[in-house]
């Protein structure tokens, strides 16, 4: 086990003073190695669980508990946002080692790791790129890379691909499955596609809305490793129909 | 060797602009006090440059554009950041500072006068008055446009404060700071003049006054044409530096 999220609550108090509960009690394990999605409407909670994860949101209650030390430095989690904020006056190779440089690594050393993680994503023709000369896909791969170019213990992703088109984000997913099955992380994913989340993952917490929290958690039994002819088995189908039905 | 349309309606329309001058001077026999034509104007531009009169006023002008620019710029720059930061201290200052800005300047200025003197002070002063704001208001913008994510990504790396404004804020801050400083440039154009007209015997506003209260049409339409060529010219060198540093755009 990586991470046990035990009990915890989130409560916002919004502008007129009233108190809104963006996750009710929440129990949780992440598993070392594992894929786990959180699927839900929106105002499930999902996002906020996920910042809670990455130390940007305090718990209101409860506590989240690391296998060994806590993260000490950013080093241990790495984020993938919705857009790809890349620093857009720097070069793709300078955006995926920016974190390093933010760290105190060598530059040299840090080159070094940043080339390997463009090569992994697919990006190593684009290093000197900079990100306006980058399509959506590609720019969101290099956010990709810079999220694991420290070797970060957690992979946290924030519905990557929902900004893509659906073409795009099909190959999304595969890379996706090839970079994971290359580095082993750990990842937390946030999707609304049930496709997303049956195809990716090991495990799925479907959410409910009002107040934000986990219903149920599914393994998914699917074959490893996955690719399109999991697609058409009648049990990708079957989880389909029952992560639709959970979600109503 | 073609030259590109562009070039060439740079040069004809310029041409037909002066030639049409001319001939409304010549054909309603307009009096030179009143309407000098091109050739007296082109005649005055030639002394004024070839003789060398115009050096002194000119440094003196550029010399008022250079201090006010830099001093109302880096002010601008300092009180933006701050209450960028501490949007506490903008609220408690916000009302006084509106005030300050939207007062006309020129109103001010005799004000400046009364306070700093007649001298070079009381100049520099006005076009800092004129400088401030505009580069204030990019500042607060531009630190304050930062995208939540960008923020959030700080906090995940977790970037020192330090290396949060230098390596990310500051950055993502310049191309709003460059619209202030752009504005606050051809304010200090305005300001230097300005403040040449109103005391002191050097400076382009001066010669312009001076020209204007001797009946010098020629020299006063030859400093309409100098000081507007300056302020194109101030203007340049900063969407120069701006192209420069934001290429990445």
């Amino acid at each position: 086990m990586l991470i046990e999220v035990q009990g915890v609550t989130k409560t916002f108090v919004s502008r007129g003073g009233e108190q809104v509960v963006a996750l009710a009690e929440t129990t949780l394990d992440v598993q070392q190695g594992e894929f786990l999605t959180l699927i839900g409407p929106s105002g499930c909670g999902k996002s906020t669980l996920l910042r809670m994860l990455a130390g940007l949101v305090e718990p209101t209650s409860g506590r989240i508990v690391w296998q060994g030390t806590a993260p000490a430095r950013g080093s241990e989690v790495g984020f993938v946002f919705q857009e790809p904020v890349l620093l857009p006056w720097l070069s793709v190779l300078d955006n995926v080692r920016f974190p390093l440089d933010t760290f105190g690594v060598d530059r040299r050393a840090g080159d070094e790791a940043a080339r390997q993680t463009l090569e992994l994503v697919g990006l190593k023709d684009f290093a000197r790129a900079l990100p306006k000369e980058l399509s959506g896909g590609m720019k969101q791969r290099a956010a990709i890379a810079r999220a694991l170019v420290y070797k970060p213990r957690l992979v946290l992703m924030d519905e990557p691909f929902s900004a893509l088109d659906l073409l795009t984000r099909d190959r999304m997913n595969d890379e996706l499955l090839a970079i994971r099955a290359e580095v082993g992380a750990t990842i937390v994913f946030v999707t609304h596609s049930v496709e997303e989340a049956a195809y990716l993952s090991d495990r799925v917490a479907v959410m409910s809305a009002r107040p934000g929290q986990i219903r149920t958690i599914h393994t998914i039994d699917l074959p490893a490793p996955r690719g399109e002819a999991v697609k058409d088995l009648p049990a990708f189908h079957a989880w389909l129909s029952q992560l639709r039905r959970d979600l109503r | 060797m073609s030259l590109h349309p562009r070039a060439i309606m740079m040069l004809v329309t310029p041409a037909v602009l002066i030639g049409l001058w001319w001939l409304y001077t010549v054909a309603f026999a307009i009096p030179p006090y009143l309407l000098p034509p091109p050739q007296a104007v082109a005649t005055e531009l030639w002394r004024l440059f070839a003789g060398g009169s115009i050096w002194p006023h000119l440094g003196h002008t550029l010399g008022i554009i250079a201090a006010g620019f830099v001093l109302g710029s880096a002010g601008g720059l300092a009180l933006g950041f701050v209450l960028a930061k501490l949007p506490a201290v903008e609220r408690l200052v916000a009302p006084y500072l509106l005030f300050l800005q939207t007062a006309p300047k020129i109103a001010l200025a005799p004000l400046f006068i009364l306070w700093f003197g007649l001298g070079l002070t009381s100049k520099i002063v006005l076009t800092v008055s004129l400088v401030f704001f505009p580069v204030m208001v990019g500042t607060i913008l531009g630190l304050r446009s930062l995208p939540p994510m960008m923020s959030e990504l700080c906090s995940i790396l977790r970037l020192t404060p330090a290396q949060r404004f230098f390596r990310v804020e500051l950055p993502s801050a310049v191309p709003e700071i460059f619209s202030g400083l752009k504005v606050g440039a051809v304010q200090a154009t305005i300001g230097a003049i300005l403040s040449e007209w109103l005391s002191g015997g050097t400076g382009l506003g001066y010669l312009m006054v001076f020209a204007g209260t001797t009946y010098k049409a020629p020299l006063l339409f030859a400093m309409v044409v100098v000081t507007a060529l300056l302020g194109i010219a101030v203007y340049q060198v900063l969407v120069l530096s701006e192209k420069w540093l934001l290429s990445w755009r």
